[in-house]
């Protein structure tokens, strides 16, 4: 009689302790803000790759933590779905690391390319007090206002580093600094024609 | 036969090793999984990253990705386990419905790639021909300045929507060439709105009857007057109500826009006269015929405009409208000017008198170079 009680109890207690099983929310909820982490720190755009995997990872913890919800609540064990939790935290901190790494890369590409185009307009600039008007002052306007046109532009380039999308300040700073070469060279073009001219025109001024 | 010759020894030897035998017989076909399957899905799955599928096929991509990290995750708690031959394997079945779905999704990438690609080269290739086209227009008019940055605007978006094409960033190549494409609709809007004149029949038709009367004026006086077309550039002097010559000009740098106020580059439009004669010496053009703008009708325009704002700070009507030749090779003071080679000026400046009428029209006819251009342009919005 006694051994039976003993029986009844132990079942009881197992029971209760099977009841009591309960979803990993506290990990579901560090791995979806790490996750959110990750997202915010440039993985979506720098290493989409990697952040859809992330992603992948994440959902299959709900699906886990699902699947448990839907069996008997004896029979439920979230172990794995804590485990998986786990995991998919330690890999969305990996990942934020590696897209911050990929950001700090764009971000110094792109600064490199925003100096080369400040550089480029300033020479173009200074060429710009030099040109000549010849015959053709509304290309020289036009240059000029070309030129003021560029200047404008480095100031998107700005906005677009501060706003943290590099790879658009990036191409647009090439942008800004191929036009400035291809005005410059215009100038230069000009210059060369002047300066042959005026070699026609004085000869002796040459001596 | 074999017992036969066996010795006792190898006999029991044999007895004792058939469980070994027997061990590795079922070990070698129990199934595991195959290790070129699981290498293939690894393959598969460093392919589809390369292709970028999480950007062309973001759904199937996710979907594929949490299949195959569920099944990488089964693989190895499943590695130790032995299934008999006869036992279905469901695991190596998913693996390799995975593999054909795998397989499936990187061609769809490919296929959408190839289709992005297609779709960005050609949008940049028609945003560049309309650029170009709207270069070549607008040079053609001079009307290159009344778009102010735009063009270079739109010039820096092509350029970044070539960058990206070429770096196989073809959703940003698209954006670019879209935000190109709606910047080049824009400059046709501003160049109908400024320039909309020139292909607008009445003002043609008020035109004509400006240089009707300056050249009946001639007629009526016996003397000499001027008319100069600013679309086709031209200067064409009248005596007796005949046309004696026709030079070509050059105008303000800005001289295709109606003249609003002081350094705006623009070539006035009205009905004036000579009111001095500057010959060498006087002037640093070679000779110069000062014109008596601004008269009582620019000072009337001039002050509505002011009125409704549409004088920009403190700028003044401007003055010092000349017919010159080319004398200052600086060319300074062409801020609004009408500009003739030497030779001709030399010419006119000797035929024409101080009063003698200018007449400064836009265009006399309605297929003029500027309604021309602009009709180009009309086709070029209808493209897009």
């Amino acid at each position: 009689m006694k051994h039976r009680g003993l029986t009844t109890g132990a079942a009881l207690a197992f029971l209760l302790l099977a009841a009591c099983a309960k979803a990993p929310t506290e990990q579901i909820d560090a791995a979806e803000k790490a996750v959110k982490d990750a997202q915010q720190s440039g993985a979506q755009t720098y290493i989409p790759q990697d952040y859809a995997k992330l992603e992948g990872l994440l959902s299959n913890v709900k699906k886990e933590v699902e699947d448990q919800n839907a069996k008997f609540a004896l029979l439920r064990d979230y172990g794995k779905a804590e485990q998986l939790a786990a995991s998919v935290k330690a890999e969305a901190e990996r990942v934020k690391g590696d897209a911050e790494k990929k950001k700090e890369e764009a971000k110094n590409a792109a600064l490199q390319a925003q100096q080369a185009a400040q550089e480029s307009v300033k020479t173009t600039q200074e060429l710009v007090a030099k040109a000549p008007a010849g015959k053709d002052r509304a290309a020289l306007e036009a240059i000029k206002t070309d030129v003021e046109g560029l200047k404008a532009s480095l100031n998107q380039v700005q906005m677009a580093i501060d706003k943290g999308d590099y790879l658009t300040a990036q191409t647009n700073a090439k942008a800004i600094q191929d036009k400035s070469q291809t005005v410059a060279n215009e100038i230069q073009q000009a210059l060369s024609k002047v300066s042959a001219a005026k070699g026609k025109t004085h000869p002796k001024k040459g001596k | 036969m074999t017992v036969r010759f066996c010795s006792n020894r190898l006999r029991r030897t044999c007895l004792r090793a058939w469980p070994l035998v027997l061990a590795i017989g079922l070990w070698s076909c129990a199934q595991g999984v195959p290790q070129e399957l699981v290498e293939a899905l690894d393959r598969l799955d460093h392919e589809l990253v390369a292709h970028r599928a999480a950007e062309f096929t973001p759904d199937e991509y996710a979907q594929f990705v949490k299949r195959w990290i569920t099944l990488r995750g089964r693989l190895q708690s499943e590695e130790d386990l032995i299934r008999w031959p006869w036992e279905p394997n469901h695991f190596e079945t998913e693996l390799r419905q995975l593999r054909e779905e795998g397989v499936a999704i990187a061609s769809e990438v490919a296929r959408r790639r190839d289709l992005q690609r297609a779709t960005a080269e050609d949008k940049l290739a028609r945003v560049e021909q309309r650029l170009l086209t709207l270069n070549q227009k607008i040079s053609e008019i001079d009307g290159r300045l009344v778009l102010g940055n735009k063009l270079l605007e739109t010039d820096l978006l092509v350029k970044q929507a070539r960058t990206f094409l070429a770096e196989g960033q073809f959703d940003r190549s698209l954006r670019m060439s879209d935000l190109a494409g709606k910047l080049l609709l824009a400059q046709s809007t501003v160049l109908t709105a400024e320039l909309g004149r020139y292909a607008d029949e009445a003002r043609i038709e008020a035109w004509k009857i400006m240089a009707k009367r300056t050249i009946d004026w001639t007629k009526t006086h016996g003397t000499t007057g001027i008319v100069i077309g600013k679309a086709e550039r031209t200067l064409t002097l009248y005596k007796h109500g005949r046309k004696v010559l026709t030079y070509p000009v050059r105008l303000g740098y800005n001289g295709i826009r109606e003249k609003r106020y002081q350094g705006d580059g623009a070539t006035p439009e009205g009905e004036y006269r000579i009111l001095r004669k500057r010959g060498a010496g006087q002037t640093q053009f070679y000779r110069a015929l000062v014109l008596n703008y601004p008269n009582a009708h620019d000072r009337r325009r001039f002050q509505e405009a002011r009125k409704a704002g549409r004088i920009p700070g403190e700028r003044g009507i401007g003055g010092q409208i000349e017919i010159h030749g080319v004398e200052n090779e600086l060319m300074a003071q062409t801020l609004g000017c009408v500009m003739l080679d030497n030779q001709q000026m030399a010419k006119l400046f000797d035929l024409v008198e101080v009063g003698t009428p200018v007449t400064i029209v836009g265009a006399l006819n309605s297929h003029n170079s500027v309604a021309l251009a602009l009709a180009n342009l009309g086709e070029l919005e209808e493209e897009t």
